[in-house]
């Protein structure tokens, strides 16, 4: 059974896998697995930008979607006119001929991955390349594209000890999807920079808690030589920053609200001793 | 998908002057091209990659070609609905009669038969032989596109004008590197190029020895695309991996920011030689530089330091200083110097980005170089590492062989097709050239220049022209020779990637300008203010000998074969100027009594690569992988000889050394306040006012920057349905126009009224361009960013586009008084929301024009 597993912080965002997927699918036939897709507007994997934090502490990750191959296909049971299934390597095909353009999976569908072709009155979506499958690729088109080996396929079993850490986009009604992410945006960073103002230099090797308000786990690091601290993928939540150092005023933010990737500013650590304007 | 007839290996990447890259395989069927993928090497070929290995760690060269987003779909480009189908002409423009030269840029055409088109060629270089001599005729033939070398998309018209005896050449002068030709060659040397020479085996040393790497403006997840894929983004994620820290000083969160970062330094644009300044201020305060390298490597260090400290203008370039002008704390600017002194550390360049491209770059681009020396260059770790064309003119002495310095393991050797090459000659001479005017200056040469009142500047502006040449004049008209009359281009884009380009809009409305000839595959930038347009096949509709020597797993020579056959009337550029030689009675002597065929052959055979296997088995496998060299390590990294004993290895500067200051400087331009003989922090001067302390920016207060375009390689790629429908590429407006996208900040947007995706207005008094808002945390406040290279759509030609070529208004005068490099970036601009509604009723014909949202203009739109 077939397995895409997408590593989100390996990707680059050069957009490869949704170019390679157009080269292949527009004004190409692959019946029986796909009929052409239109010239553009469908994204059988779509790469989107999140920019995250805000200046001066701002990354950009790339979120994928692509059919999530369900083992328990909302489309699959939602189709009117029995035209999408499941293949025996785990992919889930909507077969162009049988489909009767009544859109029922498009709706079923938790992901939002499957589209709509007015000319042809068919639904489509990601087919893994089965097409060249079949002909012996090892690989569909979006992963031989790849760069940086941020996209990889295989069979589940090969892919075993990457999958255990990896995991699935959520949904509401269960669905088993065949695609796995490691490092989905799904949780943030907290980041700041601290400084001491009388003496105008970055503090670096300040201790920086992180406190859930709401489980009141802690996380300490160091600040780095630009004074610098990142705590990388937080759950969402409410937490407290406490930053200190000997010699100076010790310093508590709270309550900080990390529902984004957050950037908190610049905090200015006073010396101790010291009257601050 | 079995039936699928011919698979091809061809080279797909854009420098466009016969050596190439990013090798893809290329699946055709029935005149369709069906697919282009990855070149496997191991198709046809058992090969070895090669492996680097630092601090437990390998990295393993790909299996595969890692080829950018734009050769992946350039099925695109060569389908697109603005190909030039058939010769065309500007229908009021009569060789005969009246030429209606004001009409170019506004004017419709007809379809010419080709047998018109050549006579119609041939008989114009005749009359203006006649009237004013061969240098009458401009050749612009240079620059960037579709790598071929038999059909050369570069030079063919060169190659025939040499034979007649006479030409004015527009010289291709080093338009991303600017600040490292101009500047850092007053440093080290490093002829011809100006960046650092001396790459060998930079990378393996950087894995074992660099704890920090400076991207300065540097975007290594872009500028390296086109010309070698994306080797390059492995290798960060590979530094990452080994904790070498990266940091990016850059206004932006470039694309190489983006993922790669550890540290984000936002830095107003072209302010870089201030930041640099107060390192080197702070490193001379604690004492925390290389005293012993800079005593015997470094030339004249006690003026650089008096400069420095404000011994000679009485300004201490302090971090607090420096502050003002970056708008970097002062105290970050500290933590820098400290963690730059405090172990190796290397640079790293495309070409230098907006910081070698902007007013007076030379300063920016000499300053790191003198803080590299003040650091040990050359020593385990300290380099400044290229991350594009390596092995291109990545030289360490002449002939300037290529291969013989790349920053990573080398390929056994490096196959040339020069031979065989019909256009471009990579070597420069200037043949029959009776007269030059440098690519920068093409519309002061025209609008102003008149015998009696020459223009002038230093150095030819070619771009692997050695140092020396930087002193000598030149003036337009040359001595004796004419004005120039006639255009042939096959590089019509200087209305996208040259300086004020609305300026040269007005240049070829010029009525000294009696005809303009443009070749070329599609409808586009300059073409648009032609007399006559010639259509040009591209490389998938001909058959072609290649050779992929600047990608870093392995070199290719590949039969480049045909996969469909030529759009419309189509001919390749070599095709049509054999015709135009057939007119003037030369073409036996044009072609050397070779068919294109027979020349692939010399390609072939002069290759080195017929010492391997045979030209039958060439063809039949239609390539070969060149392996790699397994004693790569043998070769001394960078500049170590250099480090070892300077008297021995020295640098190509006068002395040998670094210099600071400059010895020749010092010797021809001492009281050059622009270019002083030691780096200088320039405000502004005769030359440049674009500050945002100076009177102008009271109006016009944004800096603007414009990079190297992320979805294009300089003009190429506009048209590409698929990557048009990135956000990041174009944003469609709510009239349904894809215009080019434009980073603002949320804060600059907010004070303007500005939402995400807006369409706005972005002027200074050079004029206007429409783009999309892309309200962003990824510019900082106060800078606008714009992709260079988006394709002209004139509203009013010269004054306003609604394509977003900011070309069309980035400065006119050249990097400063005795540099003679163009500016595209750092410049000042306002800009706000765009009335579209006014703008359609006023510009109704501009607005109703036939357009494709997904591919932007179509060659219809150009139809009388």
């Amino acid at each position: 059974m077939k397995v895409l597993l997408i590593d989100i912080d390996k990707c680059n965002g050069c957009y490869n896998c949704q170019i390679a997927c157009k080269d292949e699918h527009v004004a190409n036939d692959w019946s029986p697995i796909a009929k052409p897709q239109p010239d553009t507007g469908q994204f059988w994997h779509k790469v989107t930008d999140i920019v995250q934090g805000s200046v001066p502490k701002v990354r950009v990750r790339y979120m994928h979607d692509t059919c999530q191959q369900c083992d328990e296909a909302p489309c699959i049971t939602a189709c009117r006119s029995a035209a999408i299934y499941k293949r025996d390597d785990g992919i889930v095909i909507i077969d162009p001929e049988k489909c009767a353009g009544n859109r029922s999976c498009l709706d079923a569908c938790p992901y939002n991955v499957i589209y709509f072709n007015t000319d042809l009155n068919i639904s489509q979506k990601c087919t893994m390349c089965a097409h060249l499958l079949d002909e012996g690729w090892t690989e569909p088109r979006c992963v031989d594209a790849c760069p940086t080996g941020a996209l990889k396929f295989g069979e589940e079993e090969e892919l075993k000890d990457l999958l255990a850490s990896a995991e699935t986009l959520p949904s509401d009604t269960p669905a088993k999807p065949r695609v796995y992410y490691l490092n989905l945006p799904n949780k943030y960073f907290i980041a700041g920079a601290v400084f001491d103002p009388m003496a105008d230099e970055v503090l670096e090797g300040v201790t920086v808690s992180l406190i859930s308000l709401e489980s009141k786990r802690t996380i300490t690091l160091q600040t780095d030589f630009f004074g610098d601290f990142w705590f990388e993928k937080q759950e969402p939540g409410r937490y407290s920053l406490k930053i200190e150092k000997t010699g100076y005023v010790a310093a508590t933010l709270e309550p900080i609200e990390a529902s984004k990737d957050l950037n908190v500013g610049d905090i200015a650590l006073q010396p101790q001793g010291e009257t601050h304007v | 998908m079995g039936e699928t007839e011919k698979t091809v290996v061809k080279g797909l990447s854009f420098l466009g002057v016969g050596i190439d890259a990013n090798c893809v395989q290329v699946d055709c069927r029935d005149n369709k091209i069906v697919r282009i993928r990855p070149f496997h090497f191991d198709w046809k070929y058992d090969r070895k990659p090669w492996r680097m290995e630092a601090r437990g760690k390998v990295f393993e060269a790909s299996g595969k070609t890692l080829i950018p987003p734009f050769t992946l779909g350039y099925k695109n480009r060569v389908n697109s609905p603005n190909r030039v189908m058939y010769p065309l002409k500007r229908v009021d423009w009569d060789p005969n009669g009246e030429r209606n030269p004001q009409n170019r840029g506004i004017g419709k055409y007809v379809r010419i038969s080709w047998d018109e088109a050549a006579t119609l060629v041939a008989s114009e270089i005749r009359r203006i032989e006649k009237e004013y001599g061969l240098g009458g005729i401009l050749l612009q033939a240079d620059g960037h596109s579709e790598t071929k070398v038999v059909h050369a998309a570069h030079g063919c018209n060169r190659s025939l004008l040499t034979l007649l005896g006479g030409y004015t050449l527009q010289v291709r002068n080093p338009d991303s590197w600017e600040g490292w030709y101009w500047g850092a060659k007053h440093v080290w040397g490093c002829e011809p190029v100006g960046k650092s020479a001396y790459q060998s085996n930079i990378v393996p040393d950087i894995a074992k020895h660099s704890h920090m790497l400076i991207y300065a403006g540097c975007d290594p997840e872009t500028t390296t695309w086109g010309w070698g894929g994306q080797t390059v983004s492995q290798l960060c994620y590979w530094f990452t991996e080994l904790g070498i820290k990266q940091v990016y000083i850059t206004p932006d969160v470039n694309y190489g920011a983006a993922v790669h970062a550890d540290k984000w330094i936002p830095i107003r644009p072209n302010t870089d030689a201030a930041l640099y300044l107060a390192i080197a201020y702070q490193w001379i305060q604690t004492g925390s530089y290389d005293k012993e390298y800079v005593v015997t490597h470094v030339v004249g260090f006690d003026k650089f330091r008096a400069y420095v400290l404000g011994e000679e203008d009485g300004v201490p370039k302090t971090p607090k200083w420096a502050e003002e002008k970056t708008g970097i704390p002062s105290r970050i600017i500290k933590a820098l110097a400290r963690a730059w002194a405090a172990a190796p550390t290397s640079t790293v360049h495309g070409n230098g980005g907006n910081m070698a491209r902007s007013p007076y770059a030379t300063e920016n681009i000499r300053m790191e170089v003198c803080l590299l020396g003040m650091q040990g260059l050359g020593k385990p770790g300290v380099h400044m590492l290229s991350t594009i064309e390596w092995g291109l003119m990545g030289v360490e002495t002449p002939p300037y062989e290529f291969g013989t310095s790349v920053p990573v393991p080398r390929h056994a050797f490096y196959p040339s097709v020069e031979a065989a090459n019909r256009g471009f000659n990579f070597q420069g001479q200037r043949d029959a050239a009776v007269q030059l005017i440098p690519k920068d200056m093409i519309h002061v040469a025209i609008n102003e220049a008149t015998p009696e009142k020459p223009i002038s500047w230093y150095g030819t502006t070619f771009c692997r022209e050695l140092t020396e040449d930087q002193f000598v004049k030149y003036q337009y008209p040359a001595e004796g020779a004419p004005e120039i009359h006639m255009m042939w281009s096959d590089t019509p884009a200087l209305m996208t990637c040259w300086n004020d380009s609305n300026y040269i809009a007005k240049a070829f409305q010029s009525p000294k300008i009696e005809c303009i000839v443009a070749q070329h595959p599609w409808i586009e930038n300059d073409c648009q203010f032609a007399d006559l347009i010639l259509p040009v096949a591209t490389k998938f509709e001909l058959d072609d000998i290649g050779v992929d020597n600047l990608s870093a797993e392995y070199g290719t020579l590949f039969y480049d074969a045909k996969c469909i056959e030529p759009k419309g009337e189509s001919k390749s550029d070599y095709e049509i100027v054999c015709a135009v030689a057939e007119k003037l009675g030369v073409l036996d002597e044009y072609t050397g009594g070779k068919t294109a065929d027979e020349w692939i052959r010399v390609g072939f055979e002069t290759s080195g690569v017929q010492d391997y296997i045979s030209w039958e088995e060439f063809k039949e496998k239609g390539h070969y992988v060149v392996p790699n060299d397994p004693d790569w390590e043998k070769y001394p990294v960078a500049l170590r000889g250099f480090v070892e004993d300077p008297e021995k290895n020295p640098l190509t500067t006068p002395t040998g050394k670094l210099e600071s200051p400059a010895e020749r400087l010092a010797k021809h331009f001492p009281d050059d306040p622009e270019r002083p003989p030691v780096p200088h922090w320039v405000e502004r001067g005769p030359t440049h006012d674009e500050r945002i302390s100076g009177d102008r920016a009271k109006t016009y207060p944004i800096l603007c920057i414009s990079h190297h375009p992320r979805w294009r390689v300089h003009s190429q790629h506009d048209d590409m349905q698929w990557l048009r429908e990135i956000e990041t590429c174009k944003i469609v407006g709510p009239d349904g126009y894809a215009y080019q996208t434009a980073w603002i900040h949320p804060n600059d947007a907010a004070k303007r009224g500005i939402k995400h995706h807006d369409i706005i207005k972005v002027f200074n008094e050079r004029g206007g361009v429409l783009v999309g808002a892309y309200v962003t945390e990824r510019v900082m406040p106060g800078v606008i960013h714009i992709d260079h290279g988006s394709r002209y759509d004139a509203i009013v030609p010269g004054e306003l586009d609604r394509g977003g070529a900011i070309n069309t208004i980035t400065p006119r005068n050249t990097t400063s008084k005795n540099a003679t490099g163009m500016v595209s970036g750092g410049f000042l601009v306002e800009f706000g929301l765009a009335n579209l509604e006014e703008l359609r009723r006023q510009y109704a014909e501009a607005f109703a024009r036939p357009y494709k949202a997904s591919t932007g203009l179509v060659w219809e739109r150009m139809m009388a």
